[in-house]
């Protein structure tokens, strides 16, 4: 197991955003995240990259539990994220914005011009390398959304957590961006996106969890979730003429 | 992924000629110029515009480049200068003492560092005024009598080994940032600056960047407040500590510009000459004027005078190019 939620919670004050999750992830998987809005799913995320400790519950990961680790010191270990609402170093160029995940992610290059030139592979994965002397501010919001995903795969994690990579991309660029995260999973990448294109995420997950007012409220594979009654209750929906 | 022996593109545009070109023109006036004048009002020029890059550039390090507003340099300059001071009168060879100087700002701001960097925004620029202040407060009280040099000490002084100094020391904090800005520590520092959450989500060190970034901006804030403790015969000991040194270094990083290498130098040039002419013809009201000046140019041109020259350089070029 590469992930290992024991009883994860937590509470905001009083109102708990993640009650008792429990789950876990094999090596190699992409895990669909699905749920309502305020359904907890963001926080989840920062509760696995250490945004913000649990209020109860163990996390583990990679056979060592992480529960209390900085986010910092995760990113390290191999977990590595994307924001929901993107956050790229805006005065940094697009190549710096990379390096830093070499420099300082997992397996890290120490030497600034060798992690530069393996940053830019990177960056030519997601499509961003004619941009590389750009500062990250002028891009606009798909190649920003690539450029995440290129900071976060340049830290060379086992772990992704894609935080709504696709929320607000066309069609097209929706069908590349699926056929992108497939291939990090390829690299032997182990994925956790939260999405609201429930279509993308049953085409390409092999894990589905559903959050619902903080509560784990069912999991299995896409085809077992879809006829799941309590989700078509609570996010799905009925058909009207079913 | 795709592998590629492919060169990295060149991600400078090709102005690079004109750097070295600057800076030698600049260093060959700052030797020259001082010696062929020769007047005392000239050394004083331009020692205080030495002074002020290397102030500038100091604050510029923690405030532009790391992003932490400091309103506290000024203890950083009064440890410096008290330090170097006290260890020289009593015997200690100058460069020593200058160098203990600035180890000893560097630690003050490590210990303090921990603490305040816990405050963020206009919280960790209240908190360091706040600690530089009763620092200064402090030494008043317990040193409220002028420390002057020793008559030996007056009787070798001359004003051209306190100028070079300056300029060593100019030289020095601003090859200090550019390596700075060309290591991959300053990676982490920028990246904090930028969006502390996603910087330490890509693995940044938070705490540790903003450190690395206070020491080495306090060791050269520590050693200018050793300069001037050089140069200056007598002064309440207080002085060095006044807020006014922490704004004059601030204000030279804005007015030249923030982040930059060359901002500060750009600015302790303009600022100490505009300065020591107000200060000369109109006394009452130069401050007002600075703090008018300042407001203007942190609103209309946040890249400071570096922008102007940035931008008629691109314009320079383009027509060259046609």
């Amino acid at each position: 197991m590469l992930l290992n939620l024991e009883g994860v919670s937590k509470a905001f004050k009083g109102l708990k955003a993640v009650n008792s999750v429990s789950t876990r992830l094999e090596e190699g998987k992409i895990l669909g995240l699905i749920g309502p809005n305020g359904a907890g799913k963001t926080t989840l995320f920062n509760l696995i990259t250490g945004v913000y400790p649990p209020t109860e519950g163990k996390i583990f990961f990679d056979g060592k539990d992480i529960t209390s680790v900085a986010p910092h010191a995760r990113c390290w270990m191999g977990i590595a994220r994307t924001f929901q609402l993107v956050r790229p170093l805006p005065e940094l160029s697009v190549l710096d914005n990379a390096a830093i995940g070499r420099v300082y992610g997992r397996d890290p290059i120490r030497n600034r011009s060798k992690a530069e030139k393996a940053s830019y592979e990177t960056l030519e994965m997601v499509g961003l390398a004619a941009r590389a002397s750009e500062k990250a501010k002028s891009l606009t919001l798909v190649d920003r959304k690539r450029l995440e995903l290129a900071r976060a795969l340049a830290a060379k994690p086992k772990l992704l957590l894609l935080d709504e990579l696709l929320a607000g991309l066309n069609p097209s660029e929706v069908l590349t961006s699926m056929a992108l995260i497939q291939s990090i999973r390829d690299m032997g990448i182990t994925i956790i996106m939260v999405e609201h294109l429930v279509k993308a995420v049953f085409g390409i997950a092999d894990q589905i969890v559903v959050l619902s007012a903080g509560e784990l409220i069912a999991e299995g594979t896409p085809a077992e979730i879809a006829c799941n009654e309590s989700v078509i209750d609570a996010y799905l929906g009925r058909s009207l003429h079913a | 992924m795709k592998t590629t022996s492919r060169q990295l593109p060149s991600f400078k545009p090709s102005r690079r000629w004109l750097t070295p070109g600057a800076i030698a023109v600049l260093l060959a006036f700052a030797v020259v110029f001082p010696q062929q004048v020769a007047k005392d009002n000239v050394w004083n020029l331009f020692f205080l515009m030495c002074l002020g890059i290397a102030m500038g550039q100091s604050w510029n390090m923690l405030g532009g480049f790391a992003g932490q507003t400091s309103l506290g340099h000024a203890a950083f300059f009064g440890i410096g200068a008290i330090i170097t001071r006290v260890l020289w009168f009593h015997g200690t060879p100058f460069f020593l003492a200058l160098i203990v100087g600035g180890v000893a700002a560097a630690t003050f701001a490590m210990i303090i560092g921990a603490p305040t960097f816990r405050l963020r925004g206009a919280y960790f620029a209240i908190g360091t005024l706040a600690v530089a202040e009763v620092l200064r407060i402090t030494i008043a009280q317990n040193q409220p009598y002028i420390s002057t040099m020793p008559g030996s000490m007056i009787a070798e002084y001359n004003l051209p080994s306190r100028y070079w100094l300056a300029l060593g020391l100019a030289i020095a904090t601003t090859g200090a940032a550019y390596m700075l800005l060309r290591s991959r520590w300053s990676l982490g520092i920028l990246g904090v600056r930028e969006d502390e959450e996603a910087a330490q989500a890509t693995g940044v060190h938070v705490l540790r960047h903003k450190l690395l970034a206070l020491g080495l901006s306090a060791v050269f804030m520590g050693l200018a407040g050793g300069v001037f403790a050089f140069k200056q015969i007598s002064y309440y000991p207080e002085a060095p500590f006044f807020p006014t040194f922490t704004f004059e270094a601030l204000m030279i990083a804005y007015i030249g510009g923030l982040g930059t290498v060359s901002g500060p130098v750009i600015g302790g040039i303009f600022f100490v000459v505009v300065r020591e002419r107000l200060a000369a013809n109109l006394t009452d009201v130069h401050q007002v004027i600075f703090g008018a000046l300042f407001v203007v140019i942190v609103l209309l041109l946040p890249g400071g005078l570096l922008e102007i020259w940035d931008r008629s350089k691109r314009l320079a070029l383009r027509v060259i190019r046609r």
